[in-house]
């Protein structure tokens, strides 16, 4: 067992989890929609991706670019709650915050992408 | 005179085929829009008016390619419709004329030929990995495509005949082989294949013409005096023309034979190893055939004859000769001046031979001498000789103890050399050695591979092959054998393959053991499986693989990971 394998696969799949945490839920109502999950997803990513820094391999290389997606989008989708944030007592109005659950839904699928290339690593190397 | 290229051919015709359909279309298109600009109009409001040059370009271009669209922009007067009577019928007899000459031009066979050459030579500048050009792709040529295929290497193909290179679209080989349609010794056709090129790293010459072959070769060598040449040729002449031009090594198809078959005399287990590394069907590793030394008789002494009878002859056996042209042959037992036949077998004796030799070049006698052994002496060693591929359903039927094909052993020897000029080394070395050494090695592979075919491979310590390992020999950090050949996945364990070789410096370790520490720059044989060739590479370009199979310690990789290692380390040793 590796402690930085551990690290990483936690911090990683708690990424994954707490941006679907985030997404769950009518893409239209602010309510259904935790502005706290989707800030501590972002913390979360980007702990993953400063792990992932500096590792040479070709997985690593792959792992380090599709947590920076997750990155971008969802730091995209902050950037878009902050601007319509007062719309309506809530937050956001319904077209803004379908906006920002899309871009969190791509970072979903993002996540979703570095979770399998992660399993699909320690699968091959079986040790 | 300046030189043409093959681009300059093909738009040279182009543009002689299209000259005249050209002329013709221009001239009528200024006829038929200038009339038309010409011809009395009408405005929409009924005034008189002219077509603008613009309109009656417009009309004639939809006119004359009989699209058609009607009368635009205004209805036309009667003078206008007459006049594009006029300008259908010219417009469509030009374009039917234009569109005739270049289908004439496209099936035209000059034309095809240079697009053909062109195309070639485009494809061939393409090629970024390493190639070998193949002269030749007959029964040789295209065992040996195959043979590269099966290898991932890349094979440029010229042959004079348009039948074979059609034959070469249809293979499905790995990667793309591409093929031209020429004579081999024109140096033109040379250097569209890439003689010249850098990548270029050996030139094949199989065709069946010896004096052809010794042309290819002279050409070859003045285009580029450093390229390696293979070259197939029986002839004594030939053969001390070849070897002066230097840097060539010659396939004598017959000697390959008479080695092949002595070395089943004499090192039944090497030739053993021998067949599964070229991977003869049927051959299985460690089950050596056993060639009986009593009296043998030969069948055919012609070029094959006589190497095989000589080889003979130093392994102490001493033959009896059919042949109807052969007298005054030193050593032979006997000699009988007959055709082989069931009474000429009889009279040499077939009753108590141990084996017989069908050697003759028609594989119709051959078969049916093969078919009399089978009457008179089931039980009598055969050896045959297999002149053509396409009979090989034939010779697979009659089951002879051993079955020398021609294009097969010298595609299989022109194989070992591109692989790794090492194979041949090594088996020779193997000869030198005895069968002891050789059934040492075998033992060690079979336990390695097991039933699986053996693979072979060479790899160079380079960075393009084995980065990972250049890093971390330009650390000055040793690495041997063992660790390398070491299992990712247990690490108690060693990946399925072996070193046969190790080329260093101009000089050869054979059978390196486990802890011959290795160095930037050595080129190892590696037989195996392909499975380990894969793990190999593998193991071979990712630094942290190998770090893992050296210290058995998965190494933190991100640079968090680094440092709290490192101050764990510092802070662990003063304590």
């Amino acid at each position: 067992m590796n402690l930085e394998r551990v690290v990483f696969g936690f911090v990683i799949i708690l990424a994954l989890t707490f941006t679907f945490a985030f997404v769950m839920g009518d893409i239209d109502n602010a309510s259904h929609h935790n502005v706290w999950m989707l800030t501590i997803a972002i913390l979360i990513n980007l702990i993953a991706t400063g792990l992932k820094l500096g590792d040479r391999s070709q997985v690593g290389a792959l792992l380090l670019a599709s947590s920076l997606v997750v990155d971008v989008l969802l730091i995209a989708a902050r950037v878009v709650w902050i601007v319509t944030e007062n719309e309506t007592v809530l937050g956001p109005g319904p077209e803004s915050i379908a906006n920002i659950v899309s871009l969190a839904g791509g970072a979903l699928i993002a996540s979703l992408v570095t979770v399998v290339i992660l399993v699909g690593d320690t699968l091959i190397s079986r040790r | 005179m300046a030189g043409t290229s093959e681009l300059d051919r093909v738009s040279m015709v182009v543009l002689r085929y299209m000259r005249g359909p050209i002329f013709a279309l221009i001239i009528v298109y200024a006829i038929g829009i200038t009339g038309m600009a010409l011809m009395p109009g009408q405005d929409a409001d009924g005034n008189s008016a002219h077509m603008s040059l613009f309109h009656a370009f417009y009309f004639f271009t939809y006119t004359a390619t009989t699209t058609g669209f009607g009368e635009i922009p205004t209805e036309f007067t009667d003078a206008q419709r007459l006049w594009a009577i006029v300008c259908i019928y010219m417009g469509v007899i030009a374009w039917l004329y234009a569109i005739g000459s270049i289908f004439r031009l496209v099936q035209n066979p000059h034309f095809l030929l240079a697009l053909n050459e062109h195309r070639f030579a485009r494809s061939v500048r393409g090629i970024r990995q390493s190639f070998f050009i193949v002269c030749g792709f007959g029964d040789t040529g295209s065992l040996l495509a195959r043979g590269l295929s099966d290898h991932w290497l890349r094979g440029v193909i010229i042959d004079t005949d348009p039948d074979r290179i059609k034959a070469l679209g249809l293979r499905d080989y790995h990667l793309d082989m591409p093929g031209l349609c020429g004579d081999p010794a024109v140096p033109k056709h040379l250097i569209d294949a890439g003689v010249r090129m850098p990548n270029c790293k050996g030139l094949v010459i199989l065709t069946v013409n010896e004096e052809i072959n010794a042309r290819i070769a002279t050409m070859t060598r003045l285009l580029n005096p450093d390229i390696h040449i293979l070259c197939r040729s029986s002839s004594k002449r030939n053969i001390k023309h070849l070897n002066s031009l230097g840097n060539i090594t010659i396939i004598n198809p017959f000697e390959i034979f008479a080695q092949l078959l002595s070395m089943a005399i004499t090192a039944p287990r090497l030739h053993n190893l021998n067949s599964c590394l070229v991977r003869n069907p049927g051959v299985k590793l460690g089950e050596p055939i056993q060639v009986p030394t009593g009296d043998w008789i030969i069948c055919g002494y012609g070029r094959m004859g006589r190497w095989m009878y000589r080889h003979f002859v130093q392994t102490g056996i001493k033959p009896v000769i059919i042949d109807p042209k052969a007298n005054n042959v030193r050593g032979a037992a006997r000699i009988i001046n007959a055709h082989a036949s069931r009474d000429s077998l009889l009279t040499a004796g077939i009753d108590h031979a141990a084996g017989v030799v069908a050697g003759t070049d028609s594989d119709h006698v051959n078969l049916s001498i093969l078919m009399s052994v089978r009457a008179l002496k089931p039980d009598a060693f055969t050896i045959v000789r297999q002149n053509k591929h396409e009979n090989q359903i034939a010779f697979d039927a009659l089951e002879a103890n051993l079955v020398l094909q021609s294009s097969l052993t010298t595609a299989r020897r022109v194989l070992k050399h591109l692989i790794s000029p090492q194979v041949q080394i090594f088996i020779d070395y193997l000869r030198e050695q005895g069968e002891d050494i050789c059934e040492q090695a075998v033992g060690r592979l079979k336990s390695l591979i097991g039933d699986h075919p053996p693979h072979l491979w060479q790899i160079e310590l380079r960075q393009a092959q084995a980065a990972a390992v250049i890093e971390h020999l330009q650390q000055g950090l040793p690495l041997s054998l063992g660790e390398l050949r070491r299992d990712p996945h247990n690490l108690e364990g060693s990946l399925p393959c072996m070193v046969f070789s190790i080329a260093r410096n101009g000089q050869r370790i054979m059978l390196p053991p486990d802890s011959e520490q290795l160095q930037p720059g050595d080129e190892l044989l590696f037989c195996g499986t392909e499975s380990g060739e894969s793990m190999l590479s593998a193991t071979m370009n990712n630094r942290y693989t190998l770090d893992y199979l050296i210290s058995g310690i998965d190494k933190p990789r991100g640079y968090l990971f680094k440092w709290l290692d490192q101050r764990g380390r510092s802070s662990a040793i003063p304590s």
